[in-house]
């Protein structure tokens, strides 16, 4: 689904959180989005999913203007932080949940399901602990997990390695790709892991207080040095 | 600082005895800086920032519960007095002295947050903490909230005490009670901090104030002969054994107030988070049929009996449903028609009264994944109303034998159960699109759940709709009084998805400074 800015702006205070005058994003486009903590990475997020307010400006999500109605929320998935789960069900219940709120039949829910049981790793399904009682990693593998059972066009992660460990990162960016390709959906993701957004991403943005300030083609998987001489990695 | 500074304020930190500095800083000006942070916490509180309306409600509210107190206390001594051959008024109320401070106890269990909690805070800082839990128990003791009863008391009082002695009476009696509220809340407060530990402790006023009320039913049980009489009129009298011997009484809750709070505060930091295991099952098929508004059926439920703090309100909500009913069919203390249509709307309004004013408070914690999807607050809405309107039948059927009986009449039964369900619901349910604080979904028994305004309106649903149903019954008399009640409830019933929706969209057009709301409360 494609992602149309226009003039976008979110100010908290003084503190410019995002400022970004035109910026598109193409069907079935990975977007990685980088930069150093409070640039503004997960305000852009809460903003194309309409959960804060700009000050000015618009954005539109397959052509519909996010602030104006709720028609993108069909095939739009999401998952920021722990708001996005609820932690007094089971992972087998949220994901029934989700599923139904959603019009999947419970065929078709454990259909997806398999698509990720490698992801999953058996820590998730079929347990009978709440999502509270589970380690930070498994909770953002549910949430993860909700957000693809749609099988959006558009796809928002926030940090999606975050918690996570080697094998499950591992999986996720493999897990990322597959869907990519096979539903040519738009993926927008942020991280802090430079490696693994470089593995994963054509296009990254660099975000330095609330401004792209780059837009670097990765086809060739050629940004890292460019990204590593901007963050001063060694 | 030299290390002689750091060793003194290290020994004044952890003993905070008599010591003329608290850390760094002067005992008067820690006061002054934690005074600050009070008057802080509620002027920056979401609800109340940017909330005009809030404020207005909040306003409204005090005014109005106080007109109803006053409007009590001034027209109860006469009848009383009448009801037993012209003995005063105030005797009356003292033979039934008990009843105050046991609801009293009850009612803080909404409004009052412990020491235990307010220390917490700064339970990393270099300040004592013996320190902050007596600050704490001094201004739990000095608050206003002890005066609560006086709207109802000072003018029964005036009308009561005065005629029959003289205002020096007015003064103790009135003091008397003053001070059996600061006691009554520090037992409260020690309650409320040992249920942090186990709920079992819960029973203890159960018991307590269980057998008072039962003693106080038994057949050859004289009402103007009791030791609260004797005790209460001694106040007035300013004899000086019933003020030592509550103020003996207070000062013994507060010294072991501050030993439980402290411990509850060292446990709070050490716990360890309770591992639920789900039996498999939980799914709650019966509700598939209603499809979507089923599932957010489902889930309500499964809030209400997972989360600690929820299971808990829910219980004592029901057990007071039961409790009401049982007065009623047992009793005939409650006879009388002002009393006894009380407690009926009190049967109907319990389910939903301390629960609908946090409407969506607790969802706080959840609602990005809410906001994502395609009008799922309406579903929300729609399967809570459906909801608390089944769990309306629970007093209905309680309410059955009492009709059979001749107690009350069905017209009255059925008046209520429409009232509260068509017109009272979609009330409390505006609070949806003004609720903007996310409460803890799993909190002990010592969180505090909901803010002045929620408490307010909280409130203002105990005291508002028997004013509408005695003016309608006043007018028209029973049934036909009754009548216009069910028939303003059906339209509210048939209308709910016009109203649900309205509150939706309302909910809709304050989403950004909600969310913002939930977002800086969520913990």
């Amino acid at each position: 689904m494609k992602i149309k800015i226009d003039n976008l702006k979110k100010t908290f205070g003084e503190k410019v959180a995002v400022d970004i005058q035109q910026f598109e994003i193409n069907d079935g486009q990975i977007l990685g989005l980088v930069g150093n903590n409070g640039a503004g990475k997960s305000t852009l997020f809460r903003l194309i999913l309409d959960l804060i307010k700009a000050d000015t400006g618009t954005i539109t999500n397959g052509g519909v203007d996010v602030a104006q109605t709720e028609e993108w929320k069909d095939w739009t998935g999401a998952y920021i932080d722990d708001s996005f789960i609820i932690d007094y069900l089971t992972p087998d219940e949220y994901l029934q949940f989700i599923a139904r709120i959603s019009g999947i039949s419970d065929e078709q829910l454990a259909t997806q399901l398999q698509k990720y049981e490698h992801f999953m790793a058996g820590e998730i399904t079929g347990q009978n602990k709440l999502i509270r009682n589970l380690s930070a990693g498994n909770k953002q593998k549910v949430g993860i997990v909700a957000a693809l059972l749609l099988r959006p066009q558009l796809l928002i992660l926030d940090e999606p390695f975050n918690f996570l460990d080697p094998s499950s990162q591992s999986a996720i960016k493999r897990l990322l790709q597959d869907y990519n390709r096979e539903t040519n959906a738009t993926i927008l993701v942020s991280s802090h892991n430079l490696n693994h957004t470089v593995d994963i991403c054509p296009r990254i943005a660099l975000l330095e207080n609330g401004r792209i300030i780059r837009d670097i083609d990765n086809t060739d998987g050629s940004a890292e040095k460019e990204l590593e001489s901007y963050f001063e990695v060694d | 600082m030299n290390s002689k500074d750091t060793k003194s304020n290290t020994a004044a930190a952890s003993t905070g005895n008599s010591q003329q500095t608290i850390g760094k800083l002067s005992k008067r000006k820690l006061h002054a800086l934690l005074r600050q942070h009070e008057k802080l916490k509620d002027k920056r509180h979401p609800m109340f920032e940017r909330n005009r309306f809030v404020k207005f409600l909040m306003y409204f509210m005090v005014a109005y519960y106080a007109g109803c107190m006053i409007l009590m206390g001034v027209t109860l001594p006469i009848p009383m007095s009448q009801a037993y051959h012209g003995v005063a008024g105030f005797h009356v109320l003292d033979g039934w002295a008990f009843i105050l401070p046991i609801i009293d106890f009850w009612v803080r269990f909404v409004v009052q947050d412990t020491p235990a909690n307010q220390t917490r805070p700064y339970s990393l800082l270099p300040i004592s903490r013996q320190f902050l839990l007596r600050r704490y128990m001094v201004r739990a003791g000095l608050s206003v909230g002890n005066m609560f009863w006086g709207f109802f008391l000072v003018p029964f009082a005036l009308m009561s005490v005065l005629p029959a002695m003289n205002l020096g009476a007015v003064v103790g009696w009135l003091v008397g009670w003053w001070l059996i509220f600061i006691m009554n809340g520090y037992v409260y407060l020690c309650v409320r901090a040992l249920c942090t530990r186990s709920m079992f402790w819960i029973a203890a006023p159960i018991v307590v104030h269980g057998t008072i009320l039962l003693a106080s039913f038994l057949p050859d049980h004289n009402l103007l002969d009791t030791p609260f009489t004797q005790f209460m009129y001694a106040f007035a009298k300013w004899e000086w054994w019933p003020f030592a011997i509550v103020v003996a009484l207070a000062a013994l809750w507060f010294w072991i107030n501050v030993k439980v709070q402290g411990s509850i505060v060292y446990d709070e930091v050490g716990k360890k988070e309770d591992v639920v295991v789900v039996k498999s099952a939980s799914q709650m098929s019966f509700l598939n049929r209603f499809g979507i508004v089923g599932e957010y059926l489902k889930l309500e439920l499964k809030m209400k009996m997972r989360n600690r703090m929820l299971k808990i309100q829910f219980f004592v909500l029901l057990g007071c449903m039961l409790l009401l009913s049982g007065v009623l069919y047992f009793s005939s203390i409650y006879d009388g028609d002002f009393m006894r249509s009380f407690i009926v709307l009190y049967d109907y309004i319990v389910p939903g009264m301390s629960t609908l004013v946090i409407i969506m408070c607790h969802e706080g914690n959840y609602m990005d994944l809410l906001m994502s999807r395609r009008e799922s607050i309406l579903d929300l809405l729609t399967a809570k109303y459906y909801f608390y309107v089944v769990l309306l039948l629970l007093p209905f059927l309680l309410l059955i034998p009492l009709t059979i009986e001749g107690k009350i009449t069905i017209w009255m039964n059925l008046g209520y159960l429409f009232f509260v369900g068509g017109l009272l619901y979609p009330m409390m349910f505006q609070m949806a699109a003004y609720n903007k604080e996310t409460l803890p979904l799993n909190a002990k028994l010592g969180s505090r759940q909901g803010n002045g305004a929620q408490n307010m309106v909280t409130i203002a649903a105990m005291f508002a709709p028997i004013l509408l149903e005695r003016l309608c019954v006043a007018l028209l008399g029973d049934p036909w009084g009754y009548v216009v009640l069910i028939a303003l409830g059906t339209v509210g019933f048939a209308t709910h998805r016009q109203w649900l929706r309205f509150t939706y969209n309302r909910f809709m057009q304050r989403r950004y400074q909600n969310m913002e709301g939930f977002r800086a409360t969520r913990k």
